[in-house]
Order: C-alpha cells, then sequence, then structure tokens
C-alpha cells in the first residue's frame, strides 16, 4: 500500500488553477522524483502532502487515512525556502521542532545527540544558529526533519547550497532512510540528482501530470534515440544538422554534443554530416535521453514552446 | 501521548523572551520611565487646567478677612447657610465656597473649601491657600506684639481641606490620588498593548520572513501557531504586569512616604523639619484605599486588550513581509485604542459620563477606560461584568478572522496584499 496517494487533487487559488486534479502515489522503500518547471504546481503538491494547505477537490490519503494532525507527526517536511530561528541555540531549537511533532523530551535528547553526532555536528548543541555556517544551517535543518523517525519524508531541493563532501554525506543518509522502508518525496531541478536518487519520477507541468511511473520504464518510454559524442574539430556541423530538422542538439561545447534524434534520423546519418568537419571522433555513443532531456520534451510537448526560465534551471 | 502544540509554542515563545536580557530590563526599569512619563503629564496636565477663573463664596466668621480677587480668584461675601451654599455650588453658581472659621487668624482652626470637584491635582489649592494666609498674615502681625511667638504661629501653617461634595453625601479627601492610579494603570495598559501586541506582530513577520514559519506549519495547525505565539507572548505580559501591578499597589501603599520624599517641605512653607504627616496635609494628598478588585480587573483588562489587539496585529503580520509595510494596515487598527487615550482626560474629569462609560463599554475602547474608571469610582459590577464579557467576545472574533488570515498570509511572499485580497483570503477554505 503506498504510504502517501494524491488522488485527484485539485487547488485553486482565486481564478488561477496551481494543481489541476492530480494523482499519484509515493511507495514504501521508494524515492519518488517531483519535477517540473517553475511554477508548475510542485510546491502546492507538497503542501497538500504536508497537510499545510487543502486541497478544493480530491484528497490526499496517508496510508489508509486523510492527511491530517496525526499524519504531520509522521512525516518530516523540509522546504525549499527554509529557516530557522536565527537567535536560539541549536540544541534547544531541534527540541522545539522535536516537541511540535509530539516527541518525548527524553527520547527527543537522545536522538539529537545522536544525529548531530551522525552529521558531525555534535559541538554545535549550544552555539547560537546565527553562528552557523550557511552549510551548517543545512545540516541542522536536515536533522530536524528527520529526528522524529518519519516514514514519509518530504525533501525540497535539500541539496541546495551544500558542499560536495555534504552532499553527498547528505545522500548517504537519504540513501540508509530509503534502506530503511521510508518512503521519500524528492523535489528537485537537479536533473543528475533526479537520475541518481529516484526509483519514481513524476512531471508536473502547469499543474498537471505529463510524465509519471518508474524511472527506468520512463527512459525507456522515450526510446534511445540520443547521441553523446565527443570531437575534434569544427563544431559548425551541428547546426547544419539542426538546420535540417534531422536532429536536435541538447547541449554542446567546442568538444561534446548532445545530439537527440528526430524525424526517424538514422546515428549513421549524423556521422555521414559529421566527418568532413571533424578531425576525429573520441565517442559516438546512442544512449536512452537523460531526464533532462525528457524534461525539456515533455513539458515543450504539454505547452508547445519551453521558456528560458522554464529551461534554464534543468541546466543548472 | 500527544501533547497540545499550542502549548508547546506557546512555552518556546515565552522561555525564549523571558531568558532575554530586553524582558528584564523593561520589567526592572518600565515603572521608573512609567513615572518619568507621568510626572510630564502630570506638570502639563495642572498647567492646563490651571487656566480657569473660579468665583468663591467666602462665608468669613472672623469678620476680619478680605480677600483679594486675583486673575484667578473672584471673592464674593455672603452670610448665606451653608447648606444654601451647597446647592448653590452643586447648582454651578458658585464653583465652590470658603468657610474661615473663628480662630483662623489665630492659627486654632483651619479653612474649609468646598467644591463639586474635589481636590483635583491642579496647583488651585496651593495658590487659594497662599491667598488666604497672605491675609492672615496681616491679621496675626496686627495682633501680635512682633515677637517669637508671631512667626511661630505664622510657621503653624494654615491648612485648606478640600471636600468634594456629590448627591451621596460628602467625602472627606481628593480623587487626586485615585486619579493618578487609573492614569498610571491606563497608560500602562496603553503602552503594554501596543508593545506586546507589536512584539507579536514582529514575532510573526520574523518567522515569516526568515521562512521557518513553512517547517513549523507542517507539524502543528496554523490556528495553534498564531494561538501559542499570542498566548506565550500574553504570559510573559501577564507576568511583567503583576510585577508592575504589586508595584503600583506597593507604590499606593507608600505613596505617603514617596510624596513627603519627593517634595520640598519650603515649597509649602513648612519648616526643613516638618513630618511627613504635615507634609501630606499640606498638600491635600490622601492615601487612595483602592481594594484588591481594582487590581484584578486592571489585569484582566489588560489581558483582553492585549488578546485582542495582539491576535489581530498577527493577522496584519501575516500578510506582510517587513514592519513598514505593516504601518499602513495598523492604522485603522490602533485607532480605538488611540481614541481611547485623548479621552483620557475627559474619563478622569467625569468618570460617570455618558462618554466615559460608552467608550468603557465598547470592546475596541474599552480597557483604558475602564480601568480609569474603575480606579476612580465605583464602578456598577454589571458594566465592568458586561465589559469584559464584550471585550472577550470580540476576541474569539478576532481569533476566527486573524487565524483565516494568517493561515493564507504566513505563506504568501510578494505584493503586499490590499484589504479587499485579505477579505478574500478569509473566504478560501
Amino acid at each position: 500500500m503506498p504510504i502517501l496517494s494524491i488522488e485527484g487533487v485539485t487547488k485553486r487559488y482565486g481564478d488561477f488553477t496551481a494543481v489541476n486534479d492530480v494523482s499519484f502515489t509515493a511507495q514504501p522503500g521508494r524515492i519518488l522524483g517531483l519535477l517540473g518547471p517553475n511554477g508548475a504546481g510542485k510546491t502546492t503538491a507538497i503542501r497538500m502532502a504536508a497537510y499545510i494547505t487543502i486541497p478544493d477537490e480530491g484528497q490526499v490519503m496517508f496510508g489508509d487515512a486523510k492527511v491530517g494532525p496525526a499524519s504531520q507527526e509522521r512525516m518530516g517536511y523540509l522546504p525549499e525556502e527554509r529557516g530557522l530561528y536565527k537567535k536560539m541555540k541549536v540544541g534547544e531549537q531541534l527540541m522545539y521542532f522535536a516537541e511540535l511533532k509530539g516527541m518525548d523530551r527524553k527520547v527527543a535528547r537522545e536522538k539529537i545527540k545522536y544525529w548531530l553526532e551522525r552529521v558531525g555536528a555534535l559541538d554545535w548543541v549550544s552555539k547560537k544558529t546565527n553562528e552557523l555556517s550557511k552549510g551548517m544551517q543545512q545540516k541542522m535543518q536536515f536533522v530536524a526533519t528527520i529526528l522524529h523517525e518519519p516514514e514519509l519524508l518530504i525533501l525540497d531541493e535539500p541539496f541546495s547550497g551544500l558542499d560536495p563532501i555534504n552532499a553527498e554525506l547528505l545522500q548517504d543518509v537519504i540513501m540508509e532512510l530509503k534502506d530503511g522502508g521510508r518512503t521519500i518525496l524528492f523535489a528537485s531541478h537537479r536533473m543528475e540528482q533526479v537520475e541518481q536518487l529516484c526509483d519514481d519520477i513524476c512531471l508536473i507541468s502547469r499543474g498537471e501530470i505529463v510524465v509519471n511511473g518508474a524511472l527506468n520504464e520512463v527512459k525507456r518510454r522515450y526510446g534511445k534515440n540520443t547521441i553523446l559524442m565527443d570531437f575534434e574539430g569544427n563544431p559548425a556541423f551541428l547546426d547544419t544538422l539542426e538546420a535540417s530538422g534531422a536532429a536536435r542538439i541538447g547541449t554542446r561545447s567546442t568538444r561534446h554534443a548532445e545530439i537527440n534524434l528526430l524525424n526517424g534520423t538514422r546515428p549513421k546519418a549524423v556521422l555521414e554530416v559529421a566527418m568532413p568537419h571533424v578531425q576525429d571522433i573520441t565517442r559516438f555513443e546512442l544512449v536512452e535521453p537523460p531526464m533532462r532531456e525528457i524534461f525539456v520534451r515533455a513539458v515543450t510537448e504539454q505547452q508547445g514552446h519551453i521558456d528560458e526560465a522554464d529551461a534554464a534551471p534543468s541546466i543548472a | 501521548m500527544p501533547r497540545n502544540k499550542t502549548f508547546v509554542v506557546a512555552k518556546n515563545e515565552f522561555m525564549k523572551r523571558v531568558k532575554t536580557r530586553w524582558f528584564v530590563f523593561t520589567t526592572l526599569l518600565g515603572p521608573m520611565v512609567l513615572i518619568g512619563f507621568m510626572t510630564v503629564i502630570g506638570f502639563v496636565t495642572a498647567s492646563a487646567i490651571e487656566g480657569g477663573e473660579s468665583t468663591i463664596a467666602v462665608l468669613d466668621q472672623t469678620g476680619r478677612m478680605e480677600l483679594d480677587d486675583s486673575d484667578s480668584f473672584t471673592f464674593v461675601a455672603t452670610v448665606d447657610r451653608e447648606e444654601d451654599l451647597r446647592n448653590k455650588v452643586l447648582n454651578d453658581e458658585y464653583s465652590g465656597y470658603l468657610v474661615l472659621p473663628e480662630g483662623l487668624i489665630e492659627g486654632t482652626s483651619g479653612a474649609r473649601y468646598y467644591s463639586s470637584e474635589g481636590g483635583g491635582i491642579s496647583s488651585f489649592n496651593w495658590d487659594l491657600e497662599r491667598t488666604i494666609r497672605d491675609v492672615v498674615r496681616l491679621e496675626r502681625l496686627e495682633d501680635q506684639n512682633v515677637s517669637r511667638e508671631v512667626f511661630d504661629i505664622i510657621d503653624a501653617g494654615i491648612n485648606l481641606e478640600t471636600i468634594k461634595i456629590s448627591d451621596e453625601g460628602e467625602e472627606e479627601g481628593s480623587t487626586a490620588a485615585y486619579a493618578i492610579v487609573g492614569a498610571i494603570m491606563g497608560f500602562l495598559i496603553y503602552i503594554t498593548m501596543l508593545i506586546y501586541g507589536s512584539v507579536v506582530m514582529q514575532g510573526v513577520i520574523q518567522e515569516k520572513m526568515n521562512r521557518v514559519v513553512e517547517i513549523i506549519i507542517s507539524s502543528v495547525r496554523p490556528f495553534q501557531l498564531l494561538m501559542g505565539k499570542v498566548l506565550g507572548i500574553g504570559a510573559m505580559g501577564l507576568v511583567q504586569m503583576s510585577f508592575w501591578a504589586g508595584l503600583i499597589a506597593a507604590g499606593t501603599f507608600f505613596s505617603g512616604t514617596l510624596v513627603s520624599m519627593i517634595v520640598d517641605p519650603a515649597n509649602l512653607n513648612l519648616p526643613e523639619t516638618a513630618s511627613q504627616e504635615e507634609i501630606l496635609a499640606a498638600t491635600n494628598f490622601n492615601i487612595p484605599d483602592l481594594g484588591p478588585e481594582v487590581f484584578i480587573w486592571f489585569v484582566l483588562f489588560f489581558l483582553g486588550g492585549y488578546l485582542l489587539y495582539a491576535t489581530l496585529f498577527a493577522g496584519v503580520g501575516s500578510a506582510v513581509e517587513q514592519q513598514q509595510d505593516a504601518q499602513s494596515l495598523m492604522l485603522p487598527l490602533m485607532m480605538p485604542i488611540i481614541v481611547s487615550i485623548v479621552f483620557l482626560q475627559a474619563v478622569i474629569e467625569a468618570p460617570n459620563s455618558t462618554l466615559s462609560v460608552a467608550l468603557s463599554m465598547f470592546p475596541f475602547t474599552a480597557p483604558i477606560p475602564m480601568v480609569v474608571r474603575v480606579a476612580m469610582i465605583d464602578v456598577p459590577f454589571w458594566q465592568v461584568g458586561l465589559s469584559f464579557a464584550l471585550l472577550m467576545a470580540s476576541f474569539v472574533g478576532a481569533v476566527w478572522v486573524s487565524s483565516r488570515i494568517y493561515r493564507i498570509g504566513i505563506l504568501s511572499y510578494g505584493k503586499k496584499p490590499s484589504l479587499k485580497e485579505m477579505i478574500k483570503w478569509m473566504r478560501y477554505a
């Protein structure tokens, strides 16, 4: 049984429909990636799952009951825009968050100690929050989210602002929680992270679901039609390809290109165009499209075009 | 066992504020600032009241006193009976009447001044006393050979007693002390209601600005967060106010000592060695006899007023992102408080007038005027009780309105909402 099911949910703010008849589920022991351009309705959907806002239509289920104050105690939510009380001490603040989740003070004290030690931050307990670096604060927020051992974790861009070492530490903890059977809802713009972490994806655009399913399956659905090519020489042939309508160039640099084949173009045709212009080819590989490509394509198909602003964060 | 989340929030708000230096300072220094403030107000008020000219009937039983008219006083000699004079005063024919008994010049009895206003806190008394004293001195010097005894008699001073006449009869002593206590309590409520109200609002704005609010409301309902904040900061206010109420009670009890410490005996024409009783008698100051119910109502009305306004301020705070943006939304909210302060003087002068009663019943203005009235006169219980009930009912209404704005407001960023938009928020599911 899914831990979280969003069932035909619609949410409007005045005339604006933020989420329109959306349904998806999150399964225990799996990580569900919630993707979508800015303003697609991700945050609205997440807030309904966290029982922060209430849908106008449809329902949000936690296990077999509707979300509510009881489910709030069993989920941990790390919002994208997050903050802390600047003047409170780390320990006091974590204790406050734990108490708000209904934890016993004695148990909470042990958990705080355990998790601060785990993220290498036990010395901070009696420091004021505004004395911590940004990365430290971020780790502290993460600890606050998981202290009460929630069954469902909702993480909105959990890695933003973390250095690679801390990002890896966080990723380890997330994978550990997943292996422990927790359900994780992970919203991100970082497609390489989505690809690394997620088992399932749900792509929302303009308040509606455009792609939904297991990551592998979604990728398979889009077929092997992307060529990753490393070369030496004049990259002008890429423009020729694009102009002929045979392919679309995803990312490109002077030595590398991601080429998406269009209209049944064969890989051989790309080679033929490239050969006269390049001195050497060090890589030529036909792959499943990367998440970034699926994202762009799905959103473009739905909206008829894609705004620069929408595409930008997916590269970031 | 899930604990009450409102209580957890309230406890956190209370603890993190009570531990600050700010709290300790304001609790201890608040009264001093207030006393300074009241002194200034007192001087301004006193000089404002003095202005008018008074016509005073003089019942001269010595047969020798000729008081000269001045800017402030017109004296009319009379031989009416005191009972008639009394009615004339109540009918506003005279501002008051002055009895100069036999033995006044000899220093064996004091002059008495009867008026409908009691003593008041103006310098009226001193001026009148000085006028009488000057004449008495001259008479004494005429009567006596200049010897040591003369000075002794002069030094014995003249005692002017002011007696308040009301329909229920005479009441000795002045209402000044009651008015002062009432005014202090009124101002305390005014200042604290605004200060604690803005503390709540600042807390709401800060939580919203540093984005901690979204984490909190993934654990508690916005309503619980709002109430927890208001109650926690209210509990802090209650501690502070109870401390101050205790100080006022103590201050009232020891006011005699305080006044005699502050007042320079020389200004009252008393020798430096004058005793405390002599000084108090000369300043016409009576130690007010306030029952505990005055302090209970004071705390209750502070609490009611705070709860009402803090809740509304929290609603406003949730809708904006910066303190400055809140100003324009707060002004209409604060109008009733400002009105009740503007009319404070009027309430003190006539605590039973229609205006005073109306102001003390209307929930948004009630706390300040009601506390002033309770301190000054015996307000019928149904009035205080009803006023408090109305105040609490308004608080419940304010909670409903604010919590509906709050739950949308704390998650809304960007453009500052108009009043119309905020009303629209109230209708969202």
